[in-house]
């Protein structure tokens, strides 16, 4: 079995990337209730962004990442500004739809802008890597990896330490109760919907070195985001962060030890989130599900 | 022939009406409070069984539509068997799954769908773009039919009654999952015909054709271009969808442009005409009736 410590770390890489890509998606739908439909068109943003920073100037996409969310994050505000503020209590389906339709727009600015070709990011470390105890250690994602954790790690501590963050889980856990303690909830509505199109963006650009860029890339992306969050409950993060793993895990598994695994794989995330929604439609973590 | 048109003409017809379709089964879910986001996945099944069992039997494109309605239908009940009791958000996301599922299950078994390299239609079985464009056309006027003989009985209101709140329409005796079957099957049914019959005017199919996202976006574009739950709304919206992305087309030019009006058209109805063209259009009928009583 010299292949198991190869699948485990593969897949603990692959996790620490899943970890960013859903706890964006979760912290909107966990605050807002609403869920991002164009979350993965954020992603595509991202990476188009580090793609575009890096041809142009030369920056590599880990020093231009900051800048790439800050952008995405001012794009995602206005998003919210002009689209999300109107439907906050209109009906789930106006919800569901507009940012459907969000997510279509700025899926095919990209087509018009930078055309349909596939793109991608050459960095020194992208194909470099090294073997450790007899494995190998692909040097583009542990860095993917190591910044994924970071920012994962980054978010819940701001949430849990900064006035913002402990404000944002008030309005979360009882909207209404936190309005009577004097918190602005649209304004919370508005930064957590800004913070989680930046961590979708870090998500594109962690993944620009890693990944083919096309405009329509975010929305296989999403599926697997849907995945992760509905198996670890719907608004939790820490439950986020398990599910992120655990399909980690099982998508490296079946790559590896089932024939055709790779083209398998692809429908890991789907099955899973198919059974999870019809065994137990509250994940891991979640609260109880109504409507 | 039953009427003489030219190849761009036909093409127009067969999108309008495999568009009318796909509106009236997305509306027909909808209006019972199921969101589907993977009408692509019906559209798919019904264009694979049909090519397939054509195949496979020889059997012409009226007979080869049965079987695509059959499993349709089938795969409807069986979705709403299955999402027994998820609602909103979670059904959305359930029938996103499901299209993508099938998607890959198609490019993953390429001894019987013919993978991701597709399958043609064998040439003997093609028939004409007129002929097509007929058999459409009809689908499209029996699934209105279908929908307004449906908005005549006692149903009506049971889907209304699950839209608004399904444990309270339980409550009033609306047996909400015998509904669900019939509704999907209903509708999965008219988009599996779609399918099938498009597939006959382009007579090839591969995975990422039969289950694409487009169709889904097309199948609720018009619902709420013209008007969601209403009877005349999607028949409205989905012609309007058509002149759009055609008027796009020709005007723009660029690839893109056409996706990109309807991403536009649906944020601009939802937040600005949420009752679709066709509400609108009621409104501003019985304000100007109000406004003539008035001055009377």
């Amino acid at each position: 079995m010299t292949l198991l410590p190869q699948v485990l770390l593969d897949a603990l890489l692959l996790g620490g990337l899943y970890c960013l890509m859903a706890v964006g998606l979760a912290l909107c739908f966990g605050v807002t209730r609403i869920i991002n439909f164009a979350h993965g068109e954020m992603i595509m943003l991202g990476a188009y962004g580090a793609f575009l920073l890096s041809l142009h100037f030369g920056i590599d996409p880990l020093l231009s990442l900051p800048l790439v969310a800050l952008g995405v994050a001012l794009i995602g505000g206005l998003v919210f500004k002009l689209c999300v503020q109107r439907v906050l209590d209109a009906p789930h389906v106006n919800q569901i739809l507009l940012l459907f339709g969000v997510g279509l727009i700025l899926q095919n600015i990209a087509v018009l802008i930078f055309t349909g070709d596939e793109r991608s990011v050459t960095t020194a470390y992208s194909l470099a890597s090294d073997q450790v105890f007899g494995m190998m250690v692909a040097s583009g994602r542990l860095i993917a990896f190591a910044v994924s954790i970071g920012l994962t790690v980054g978010l819940i501590v701001w949430l849990r330490v900064s006035e913002m963050g402990r404000a944002i889980q008030a309005v979360a856990q009882q909207r209404d109760a936190a309005k009577l303690m004097g918190i602005n909830v649209t304004a919370m509505y508005m930064v957590s919907f800004m913070v989680s199109a930046a961590l979708g963006s870090a998500t594109g650009a962690a993944m620009s070195f890693l990944l083919t860029i096309t405009p329509f890339m975010g929305f296989h992306i999403l599926i697997k985001g849907f995945a992760i969050v509905v198996l670890g409950g719907l608004g939790s993060v820490g439950g986020t962060l398990i599910a992120a793993f655990v399909l980690a895990f099982v998508e490296t598994g079946v790559s590896y030890y089932m024939p055709e695994g790779g083209g398998w794989a692809e429908g890991v995330a789907l099955a899973v989130l198919l059974i999870v929604l019809i065994m137990r439609p509250r994940g891991f973590l979640g609260q109880a599900v109504d409507n | 022939m039953p009427f003489a048109a030219t190849a761009v003409v036909n093409d127009w017809i067969i999108t309008a009406a495999s568009m009318v379709i796909l509106a009236v089964s997305w509306n027909l879910a909808a209006s019972a409070g199921l969101i589907s986001l993977g009408h692509s996945a019906f559209w798919g099944v019904g264009s694979y069984a049909a090519v397939l069992t054509a195949n496979k039997l020889g059997l012409p494109l009226v007979v080869a539509l049965i079987p695509a309605m059959l499993i349709g239908a089938l795969l409807g009940a069986l979705l709403a068997l299955i999402t027994g009791r998820l609602r909103g958000i979670f059904f959305a996301i359930a029938t996103l799954a499901l299209s993508e599922g099938l998607r890959v299950i198609a490019v993953m078994t390429p001894g019987f769908t013919g993978g991701g390299e597709g399958i043609y239609i064998n040439p003997e079985l093609r028939i004409g773009a007129h002929w097509v464009a007929a058999i459409m056309v009809v689908g499209a006027l029996i699934s209105i039919l279908v929908t307004w003989m449906i908005s005549r009985t006692s149903w009506h209101f049971a889907f209304r009654a699950m839209r608004a709140n399904e444990s309270a329409a339980q409550m009033l005796g609306v047996r909400p999952i015998t509904f669900r079957v019939g509704i999907l099957a209903l509708a999965g049914a008219m988009a599996a015909f779609a399918g099938g019959v498009r597939v006959w005017y382009g007579g090839f199919i591969d995975p990422g054709m039969a289950f694409d996202l487009q169709i889904t976006i097309l199948a609720q574009i018009g619902p709420l271009l013209g008007g969601i739950y209403t009877l005349v709304g999607p028949v409205i919206g989905a012609l309007l969808s058509v002149l759009l992305s055609e008027a796009a087309r020709i005007w723009f030019g660029a690839q893109g442009f056409g996706l990109l009006v309807y991403g536009v058209a649906l944020v601009l109805c939802i937040l600005f005409l949420p009752h679709g063209v066709w509400g609108g259009v009621l409104q501003l009928w019985t304000y100007g009736r109000r406004r003539i009583r008035g001055k009377q």
